[in-house]
């Protein structure tokens, strides 16, 4: 009994002692939670899609890492109501997945940590992000994320109903509009070649796209909106030309209507229309059904950035995601834990760009693996045109909710699109104003 | 008798205690709480600066708020009559001992216990375009298809629907409960008098369960102003804000811009909306009587 009693609290001091040797990290992300698909994966390239390869990826650093636990939470996207609950209760996890556009709110609050040291301590420099990134964390001359991607609204094109409507060129590739009067004219044609509307979009529920378009053709029209970051400016000929197009391209059957964002993205793999307007993220999965027999894109998928219709310059509105530290006290292990990860994160970018997402890292656009994705040179354009809004506007994501509504209402026939942009130029300017 | 209140002490007040530190932390402290973050410009990390009554004035000229109100409103107004009458439509219907009534009792009241999530997502697969079972009907039936959430007017309506088939549940069994509380001899006595159904229901039935009636009303009263969890996933408020409902409002300006000085004056606004409506339709059910 002496000897069951000694050996068992033997057994306990070594299992706390290798315990005590690992040290953890609280992630907490969005991309959705796929761990019967890719729970047990550490080979990243047999992954797919966001959650696959961000699952695999943490699956991967951990076998490499043995003295390292990464704690995943999965949040429901995009995860800022928990955030929120977990830091105004000091209990916030270690490292968090945060859109470009959101970490000003949290940084001007001080309740992020900035990781300028993290990254030096692992002898990595700023300098391996791309501008288009690295734009998207630095606030105030320090780096408060690590760079993950870029991302932007895409046209993703089914080339077997282009082919039907006689809009593919002789090169192959499909014939899109390049202003707004071709736009209609391409719609009108693709319409009654094949009895479909041309446009698949997002118009019920969540109308953040109704947001991006419209920054894409402000940014278009060199329309400074935000000239002042605590005021937008849109009574302006140039926010009543975007939402116009819009409406007409809805008032002509141009566009599918009432589809939520999950009967915009089924009814494209269905054909629905020609030209679904949707995020980058969306590309391996279309690609990957483009490669399957029998179904609406088989051998007939493509994508494109948003076409520059109106005269000004080439642009398109961009965020991305990154990695955030919430303002905690860390030991020392703790952040040389998270150190490896970012490093390790940053060095495998090429994984996650194949989601569709357009890399943070440099290098990645150099590399042959990179280059070789299906429909990659399409986009690669996005990395000089994609623009974000001033990193000084805060509450962008409520501002993209605001946005969204006052756009559908005037699509919609609810409102004149003066009344609309009035409203929302004023709705936002009280949400700035109180801040 | 008197030597039993001499025997009494301060000390048998601790039984009360644990019940009253849960009533103060979790009811009187948030209230009193709420009403001092609505004095204040405050955002979800503190730094509170008074304001007075500022965000008051800032949320009764928001239009953004008068059309929440009045959406929540027109939902209260259609949908608590729906639930109070086909509540007793069923509980009138199941009053009875056999096995089929109670099957149905039980199958009526199942949609009670289920999430919030799960019955939004019965309906969304009702109400959805394209694949949805009403596009399907009005396809099969050769009519123009409805954007149920998302055409003004309609999408209130199928939060009100999606409500409605969720809620029925503790109307009926309240209503139920009462039913079977009413003495038999009264019906008997009705039968002997070879009163006509009608009449029984109008003069025996209705009468004897009015409290409860009032007690169902006010209850679905001060569920139904409520409103959000529906409306939030069904239709996100849209379109134009025609199905926001005012505790979406309040989440909206508390918890997506920071504004939680804004949101705490609304919630105050929604919490006297609802002390009104319900001591009205108290006052409403109560006033015959003592006339």
């Amino acid at each position: 009994m002496k000897r069951l009693l000694i050996g068992t609290a033997l057994a306990s001091i070594a299992c706390a002692g290798m315990a005590g040797a690992e040290t953890t990290i609280e992630l907490q992300r969005f991309f959705g939670a796929c761990d019967a698909d890719f729970g047990n994966v550490t080979d990243v390239s047999q992954a797919v899609g966001e959650c696959g390869i961000i699952t695999a990826l943490v699956n991967k650093f951990e076998a490499d890492n043995p003295d390292i636990d990464v704690n995943v939470t999965t949040v429901e996207w995009p995860g800022y109501d928990q955030l929120n609950a977990q830091l105004a209760s000091r209990a916030a996890p270690d490292v968090v997945s945060m859109h470009y556009s959101v970490i000003s709110d949290y940084q001007t609050r001080g309740l992020l940590d900035p990781i300028d040291d993290v990254l030096a301590a692992q002898g990595m420099s700023a300098d391996v992000f791309t501008d288009a990134s690295l734009a998207g964390v630095t606030k105030e001359g320090a780096t408060y994320g690590l760079p993950f991607d870029n991302w932007t609204m895409l046209f993703h094109v089914n080339m077997n109903m282009m082919q039907e409507a006689g809009l593919v060129g002789d090169d192959g590739a499909p014939i899109l509009p390049a202003s707004v009067e071709e736009l209609y004219e391409q719609g009108m044609q693709f319409k009654e070649a094949t009895g479909k509307p041309y446009l698949v979009q997002i118009l019920a529920n969540e109308t953040a796209a109704y947001t991006r378009i419209l920054y894409t053709f402000l940014q278009q029209q060199n329309a400074d909106f935000f000239a002042d970051p605590t005021a937008i400016k849109l009574t302006t000929p140039e926010a009543t030309n975007v939402v116009e197009m819009l409406k007409k391209i809805y008032d002509e059957g141009l566009t599918t209507t009432d589809m939520d964002y999950p009967a915009a993205v089924s009814g494209f793999s269905n054909g629905a229309g020609g030209i679904a307007v949707n995020g980058t993220w969306l590309i391996g999965d279309y690609t990957a059904q483009s490669e399957a027999e029998g179904n609406a894109l088989s051998g007939g998928y493509t994508v494109y950035p948003l076409p520059q219709l109106f005269e000004g310059r080439d642009s398109t509105y961009a965020d991305g995601h990154g990695w955030v530290l919430p303002k905690k006290d860390r030991s020392e292990e703790q952040l040389e834990a998270i150190g490896k990860l970012f490093k390790f994160l940053a060095e495998n970018d090429f994984h996650w760009a194949r989601t569709g997402h357009l890399p943070a890292v440099k290098a990645v656009f150099e590399m042959e693996e990179f280059q070789s994705l299906p429909h990659r040179d399409n986009i690669a354009e996005i990395a000089q045109t994609g623009q974000s809004l001033p990193p000084e506007v805060l509450r962008q994501f409520a501002i993209q909710d605001i946005l969204g509504e006052e756009i559908a209402a005037a699509v919609h026939g609810d409102k004149s699109v003066e009344d609309a942009l009035a409203t929302a130029e004023k709705r936002v300017n009280d949400l700035l104003a109180n801040i | 008798m008197a030597e039993s209140y001499r025997r009494s002490r301060w000390s048998h007040a601790l039984f009360v205690v644990p019940y009253l530190i849960v009533f103060l932390t979790l009811l009187v402290f948030p209230l009193f709480w709420g009403m001092w973050l609505s004095l204040n410009k405050v955002d979800l990390f503190g730094g509170a600066e008074f304001v007075g009554l500022r965000q008051y004035a800032r949320v009764l000229s928001d239009p953004v708020f008068h059309q929440a109100v009045r959406n929540t409103v027109i939902f209260v107004a259609v949908s608590v009559p729906v639930l109070v009458g086909l509540g007793l439509f069923l509980a009138l219907a199941l009053n009875r001992k056999t096995r089929g009534a109670a099957f149905l009792r039980g199958l009526y009241f199942s949609s009670t216990i289920l999430s919030v999530t799960i019955v939004t997502l019965i309906w969304r697969i009702v109400f959805i375009p394209n694949d949805g079972l009403m596009a399907l009907i009005f396809a099969g039936l050769g009519w123009e298809p409805i954007g149920f959430l998302s055409t003004k007017g309609w999408s209130l309506f199928s939060v009100g629907v999606a409500t409605v088939w969720w809620c029925i549940g503790l109307p009926m069994m309240l209503l139920l409960a009462a039913l079977q509380q009413i003495p038999a001899d009264l019906y008997e006595a009705a039968a002997l008098d070879n009163a006509s159904k009608g009449r029984i229901l109008t003069r025996i039935t209705l009468p004897s369960i009015k409290p409860t009636i009032m007690l169902v009303a006010v209850i679905q009263i001060v569920m139904q102003f409520q409103l959000f969890g529906q409306a939030l996933l069904m239709t996100n408020g849209g379109p134009a804000g025609t199905s926001r409902p005012i505790v979406m409002y309040i989440y909206e300006t508390a918890f997506i811009r920071w504004d939680v000085g804004l949101g705490a004056a609304a919630s105050e606004i929604l919490f006297v909306i609802i002390l009104c409506a319900a001591m009205l339709q108290y006052w409403i059910s109560t006033r015959k009587e003592e006339v």
